[in-house]
């Protein structure tokens, strides 16, 4: 018995299952209307863009350097506006405006990426900074001047935008079947098959070591921080979508949401360790609680909160538990 | 004798530089800039970050962060707020501010050493944590009509400028003295430096980070006070985003993220800077949308400076 423990202690995807079960089975005995079909497939397309996200941060923690990106929600609403804008103002069709606007994604992730791995600015400092700017960009993009100085929220869209965030393919939401699905397989076939997923995990967990073996170290960190604006880009086009409102304010305090479930999913913030089933789940989880706390009638700002006591809870037991195992 | 060049390779000198560059575009281009008025204005308003960022250089040289300020903060207000209208005396609720902040502060000192786990973590959970538990205790609605006695801290004057102003420049006194001087200021940066050499030292390792965390949540909640104090109001986001400011403040005034490196001196200059900044954008009427623009863009600048010199 003790062995089994200390198996599912050194896993942590197998830990986070059991977690996943714990919360399953308390939140469908005590929330009435919880354990529904209805709600059990609807609950997932709300963790679609917080999963992308915490995709996002999960390849560029995994990076080490100190790697973080505290721009992706910022990213995020400047995304969502230039889309909106494009298609709600310009009247540009959705078809030509959604890649203009993934571009735009991966473009403020190549500026954070070449300023992290050309200039050598710490993630911390390159992203906090990202984020102020992006989120002013947004802002900027979203006046218009039709009606004053003030940001508005672009929200005429045509019909056919709506169908990424608003459409089942037999009850399960279009989002999660092709786009989430896809990306989760890509992003675990990278990370475990590739040579570039073992260059990434060896740049983050020794990068002397990786330089030396003759990893081009640079151009691997650029890379996670462009597949973090890209993975932005995509939230932001499917938020929008379903939402059926373009925001310049839509991405706030994603960032943070992100980071805590990467880090809940076991991703290592000294970098170098880190699995996307780890992230997934975590995902699942949080994704859970907070529709049960939604359906229990919570306030939503305790959604945040249980995040909070989830992400201290889970370290600190994980931390205790490996202790333990070590006398 | 004054080593004058190491004063001009100092970071502290280039945001002076910066200041007084801006000082003189501000002054020349408006004219309320120079006003009495509008300079105790500034002051007032970068008293709370000011106050805040001495705790966060100190955190941020053990190489550690604190995102959870912000919510500190709103929470100091919020309990200082309900203290205040429930017509407690002002220097009870400057005792409970401090408190409220000290407890918050002391929670995450113990999880980041004792419960080893990384500050970034610890204190991203309390920062949601901490803002839950406030609209809890705010019950969902605003706090406005803060009863005079308060108020002096955050309105009143001596010899023209604020008292908040006095109080942030005496805590940065202090804690210049503090950190220099001090043994438990040199194992600050000590411990930033090198965790593994200052353990092997003899210095308690645990206990420095405890107290550095610890003394940020009492700062936090002081400032938390003077917010308070100067608006007379506390909503259920009061202090969102303070983190960012205040980060940002440090960061400008160049402390290290790595740690080991920064003084108090400097991150009053970077939250001036940024106050500043603010400041006279409004002055100028450009939109205040584009403040985070140039925000972000002078966190890049200056680190690209500091950059450039340090490889001549």
């Amino acid at each position: 018995m003790k062995k089994f423990w200390d198996f599912v202690i050194e896993n942590r995807s197998l830990f986070l299952a059991f977690v996943f079960l714990g919360v399953f089975l308390v939140l469908s005995v005590l929330v009435p209307g919880f354990f529904t079909l209805y709600n059990l497939t609807n609950m997932t397309q709300y963790g679609v863009e917080l999963g992308l996200l915490a995709f996002a941060e999960t390849m560029v923690i995994i990076s080490g350097g100190g790697g973080i990106d505290l721009s992706v929600g910022s990213m995020m609403s400047l995304v969502a506006i230039v889309i909106g804008v494009l298609i709600g103002r310009v009247g540009i069709p959705p078809l030509l405006a959604i890649p203009v606007g993934l571009m735009c994604g991966a473009s403020m992730g190549l500026v954070n990426g070449m300023l992290v791995s050309r200039i050598k600015i710490l993630p911390l400092i390159v992203t906090l900074a990202g984020l102020y700017v992006y989120r002013s960009l947004a802002l900027i993009v979203a006046v218009d001047p039709q009606f004053g100085p003030n940001p508005m929220p672009v929200s005429n869209f045509p019909e056919s935008f709506y169908f990424v965030g608003q459409y089942r393919i037999g009850g399960i939401p279009f989002q999660v079947l092709c786009i989430y699905l896809p990306v989760l397989i890509l992003l675990h076939f990278i990370l475990t098959r590739t040579g570039y997923g073992r260059k990434l995990y060896g740049v983050g967990s020794n990068e002397k070591a990786a330089l030396f073996s003759g990893i081009n170290v640079k151009n691997i960190r650029l890379s996670v921080y462009i597949m973090s604006g890209i993975l932005s880009g995509l939230a932001s086009w499917i938020i929008t979508s379903r939402i059926a409102s373009a925001r310049p304010d839509i991405g706030t305090g994603f960032e943070l949401q992100a980071i805590t479930i990467a880090v809940l999913g076991g991703v290592s913030i000294q970098g170098g360790e880190g699995t996307v089933l780890g992230v997934v789940l975590a995902t699942f989880i949080i994704t859970m609680l907070n529709n049960g706390l939604q359906l229990a009638g919570i306030h939503q700002i305790w959604q945040l909160g249980a995040l909070g006591v989830v992400l201290i809870g889970s370290t600190l037991l994980n931390q205790f538990l490996i202790k333990r195992r070590k006398l | 004798m004054i080593h004058w060049e190491t004063i001009v390779k100092r970071r502290e000198f280039s945001v002076l530089i910066l200041i007084g560059a801006l000082v003189v575009v501000f002054s020349i281009f408006t004219e309320r800039f120079l006003s009495i008025n509008n300079i105790s204005n500034l002051l007032l308003q970068t008293a709370g970050i000011v106050t805040a960022s001495i705790g966060m250089t100190m955190v941020i040289i053990t190489a550690g962060i604190d995102v959870s300020v912000g919510s500190t903060m709103g929470m100091a207000c919020a309990v200082s707020g309900l203290a205040l209208t429930a017509g407690l005396p002002a220097l009870l609720v400057f005792i409970v501010a401090i408190a409220v902040g000290l407890i918050i502060g002391l929670f995450n000192g113990a999880l980041i050493a004792y419960g080893e786990i990384p500050p970034i973590i610890v204190t991203l959970g309390t920062m949601n944590l901490v803002r839950a538990l406030m609209y809890q205790v705010l019950g969902g609605r605003w706090i406005s009509g803060i009863p005079p006695t308060i108020r002096f801290i955050g309105l009143g004057k001596m010899l023209g400028i604020p008292i908040s102003t006095w109080i942030a420049g005496f805590l940065i006194i202090a804690f210049t003295y503090f950190l220099n001087m001090r043994p438990l200021g040199r194992y600050i940066y000590a411990v930033g430096n090198n965790q593994e050499a200052a353990r092997i030292s003899g210095i308690n390792l645990k206990t420095t980070l405890v107290f550095v965390y610890a003394l940020t949540g009492a700062l936090v909640g002081f400032a938390g006070l003077i917010y308070v104090a100067r608006t007379g109001i506390v909503q259920t986001n009061t202090g969102m985003g303070f983190e960012l400011d205040v980060i940002a403040a440090v960061v400008l005034g160049g402390t290290s993220i790595l740690g080991g490196r920064g003084t108090v001196v400097g991150s009053l200059l970077g939250a001036l800077l940024v106050g500043i900044i603010k400041n006279g954008m409004i002055l100028l009427n450009v939109p205040a949308l584009s403040e985070g623009l140039v925000i972000g863009v002078l966190i890049i600048v200056s680190v690209l400076l500091d950059l450039l010199r340090s490889k001549r």
